[in-house]
């Protein structure tokens, strides 16, 4: 488990502690390039591409936005509901999401 | 035509591939008096170790090694009847080649034998996930002299450790080289377990078995 | 008396080197790439600043705030509950507790679902099982979740397969023979590959994670594009991560095309415009770390590849960095410093958009 966690502390967005798996979700939507993910989700956060991997900034942005948090937080959307609020935030569609609305409707 | 400009044409026809322009180069090359053993190692064998070469960077791919190993064969054959028989019949060495139990990596193992058949050693590939007494069996049915063991898995990596105690315990050290490869497989662990050498690439061990065993 | 450094060898063994020693290696490594690749070499400055990153009097080094990059996942929870002698810890735990604790715990950017033989071919017969993960997975996680798994076309010749062993065909000089079980295999690889995403995406997959393309050389990766594009048609909105094997695409049927362009010989900064074309979203360029050279040497050479690689790709490249590749050591534990290093490395200066 060192390896990738040492990824994890040396280079990477810290997930959803931070704003990783949204930068990651532009890359793997729209293959956008890392500069061009940031600046989209930046915007969209109303943030600066710094504050995306920024803990301290992220965690109240995240709780605000219903788009999960790292911690346990009763109450707050998780799982399919929190995608979903991702869904609205970067205007892009998740299968699962999809799938859900679909046995729903 | 000098005899290095001779070598070299031979060498550039086993590059190309293609058997009738290695035929006419050895047919010229016997014409003028070069020696078989010669024209073997110096112009086919060199050649074949730039296909190797080739095949390695990416310029050459497996069938254009066949190829270049059939043209080869082609061109020694040739030359047998020129050559005492033993000298004929004599090859650089007899290898059993194969990957370790438990391990069903193939291709890597496959183009080492394919290269050290190419460079006129007899090679015997018993496959992958091969039981480790079928190493010392098919060692004493060919009275070989040399074992290449392939392992791409951690996990199976200590087989080639237990062919080697198997060889004193069977008293076939002495006579037997060991040659170790495979991803996980360094020369550092090829130092640990007493393997004679350590290769990194199919061309590397057409090298190593050289240095050993000629 | 001068100054040394304490580095790594390619596998793993701690050793120490002077900064001229340093430069010189990773000057040697980037130029072997560039000879290969017939690529650039680095530049004098980015020769220092990788040997800056080396030399730091740190046991960890880090990327400069604003740099940092998504950090994507490949064997899925196998490094969890994996404990077949491999680089997995052997804890007990079910595949949705391993994904959890990836995103919650580790706090990783992208997460994949595989199976613990973690080729596409075995995924046939236990599909049900691995659709209801899925969905139970895609439940709980928010970090996109993909489908991972090898496309490994060894598994389809004796005696795993159907097909005849090409290798063993070769070497009867069955030439013609040994490329038409190639063909054979791609396609059968291909129409499985398809088969079983078009189960997983029906279960709610965010898309799928090809991982080791062209480890059977160069007909594994014809099948993987094949699967790509097919998939890209029938899910516009599938994501699909095409990660490599090596860094050379081994020629072992030779005269495969794709796009009209051949498979065989390719490096890493040709392969990553034909994933493209197939239509993957991100790239995942390999080069191999040789065990018996420096980390200089093996660093100076991965980037040297990467940093072509990114440059001519259309498309995200994700830097597969794991044991044995990437400037990593061949080591199931790989040292932190060695890793961290080689991160910072490949972020910096080869440019990559994530890991």
């Amino acid at each position: 488990m060192g390896m990738p966690i040492s990824h994890i502390m040396t280079s990477g967005m810290s997930g959803i502690r931070a704003a990783g798996d949204l930068v990651a979700r532009m890359q793997l939507s729209k293959n956008m390039r890392i500069a061009d993910a940031k600046d989209y989700v930046a915007k969209k956060l109303e943030v600066s591409t710094l504050d995306l991997s920024d803990e301290y900034v992220m965690r109240e942005l995240r709780d605000d936005l219903g788009i999960g948090v790292i911690t346990s937080v009763a109450g707050a959307p998780k799982g399919i509901a929190a995608k979903m609020n991702i869904e609205k935030l970067l205007d892009i569609k998740i299968n699962c999401c999809e799938k859900f609305r679909n046995q729903v409707d | 035509m000098s005899k290095e400009e001779m070598f070299k044409e031979l060498s550039d026809a086993i590059v190309s591939c293609k058997k009738d322009a290695v035929v006419a180069s050895v047919e010229k090359a016997r014409n003028e008096g070069i020696p078989p053993a010669e024209i073997i190692e110096k112009g086919l064998a060199a050649g074949m170790n730039e296909v190797g070469i080739l095949f390695e960077r990416g310029k050459l791919f497996l069938p254009h090694v066949m190829m270049a190993a059939g043209a080869m064969e082609a061109g020694v054959s040739l030359l047998e009847a020129d050559m005492p028989k033993e000298e004929a019949s004599k090859k650089l060495g007899v290898v059993v080649n194969g990957t370790v139990e438990g391990d069903v990596h193939d291709i890597g193992k496959s183009i080492v034998s394919t290269m050290l058949q190419s460079s006129g050693f007899e090679v015997h590939d018993i496959g992958r996930d091969v039981p480790l007494q079928d190493f010392i069996d098919k060692i004493k049915e060919t009275n070989a002299n040399m074992v290449g063991m392939s392992a791409l898995m951690t996990t199976t990596l200590p087989g080639q450790k237990e062919v080697i105690e198997m060889l004193r315990e069977q008293g076939l050290r002495d006579q037997v080289k060991v040659m170790v490869g495979g991803a996980p497989a360094t020369q550092a662990w090829a130092d640990k377990i007493g393997a004679d050498c350590y290769a990194e690439n199919a061309s590397e061990a057409v090298a190593r078995a050289k240095e050993l065993l000629l | 008396m001068t100054t040394e450094y304490a580095l790594r060898m390619g596998d793993g063994k701690r050793i120490f080197l002077t900064k001229e020693q340093i430069i010189a290696d990773l000057e040697d490594g980037s130029a072997d790439a560039a000879d290969l690749g017939e690529i650039q070499a680095l530049s004098g400055d980015e020769i220092d600043k990788l040997a800056e990153i080396l030399m730091t009097p740190s046991r960890m080094v880090g990327v400069e705030p604003g740099k940092e990059v998504p950090v994507t996942h490949d064997i899925g929870t196998i490094r969890i509950d994996g404990d077949q002698g491999n680089s997995g810890v052997g804890i007990p735990s079910s595949r949705l507790i391993g994904s959890m604790m990836h995103e919650r715990a580790f706090g990783a950017d992208t997460m994949e679902l595989g199976h613990i033989d973690y080729s596409f071919k075995p995924v046939k017969p236990v599909i049900a099982q691995e659709m209801q993960t899925m969905e139970v997975c895609q439940q709980n996680m928010i970090v996109p979740l993909l489908y991972g798994a090898m496309p490994n076309m060894g598994l389809y010749y004796t005696p795993d397969g159907p097909f005849e062993n090409p290798g063993d065909l070769m070497k009867s000089f069955k030439i013609k023979e040994a490329q038409e079980s190639m063909e054979h295999a791609a396609e059968h690889l291909t129409r499985d590959m398809v088969w079983i995403m078009q189960r997983l995406m029906s279960s709610g997959a965010d898309g799928v994670n090809f991982d080791t393309i062209g480890a059977a050389g160069d007909g594994d990766f014809f099948a993987s594009l094949h699967a790509i594009e097919s998939l890209r048609k029938q899910y516009p909105d599938i994501y699909i991560e095409a990660g490599m094997a090596g860094e050379l695409l081994l020629g072992l049927h030779g005269e495969m095309e794709y796009d009209g362009t051949t498979l065989a010989g390719l490096w890493p900064h040709q392969q990553a415009p034909l994933a493209a074309k197939a239509g993957a979203n991100i790239f995942g360029p390999v080069v191999n770390t040789n065990t018996s050279r420096t980390s200089p040497w093996n660093l100076g050479r991965a980037v040297t590849f990467i940093k072509a690689a990114v440059e001519a790709s259309p498309i995200p490249c994700h830097v597969n960095m794991g044991m044995g590749v990437g400037g990593i050591p061949m080591f199931e534990t790989p040292t932190i410093d060695a890793v961290s290093r080689a991160s910072k490395a490949m972020v910096e200066i080869a440019g990559v958009d994530g890991i």
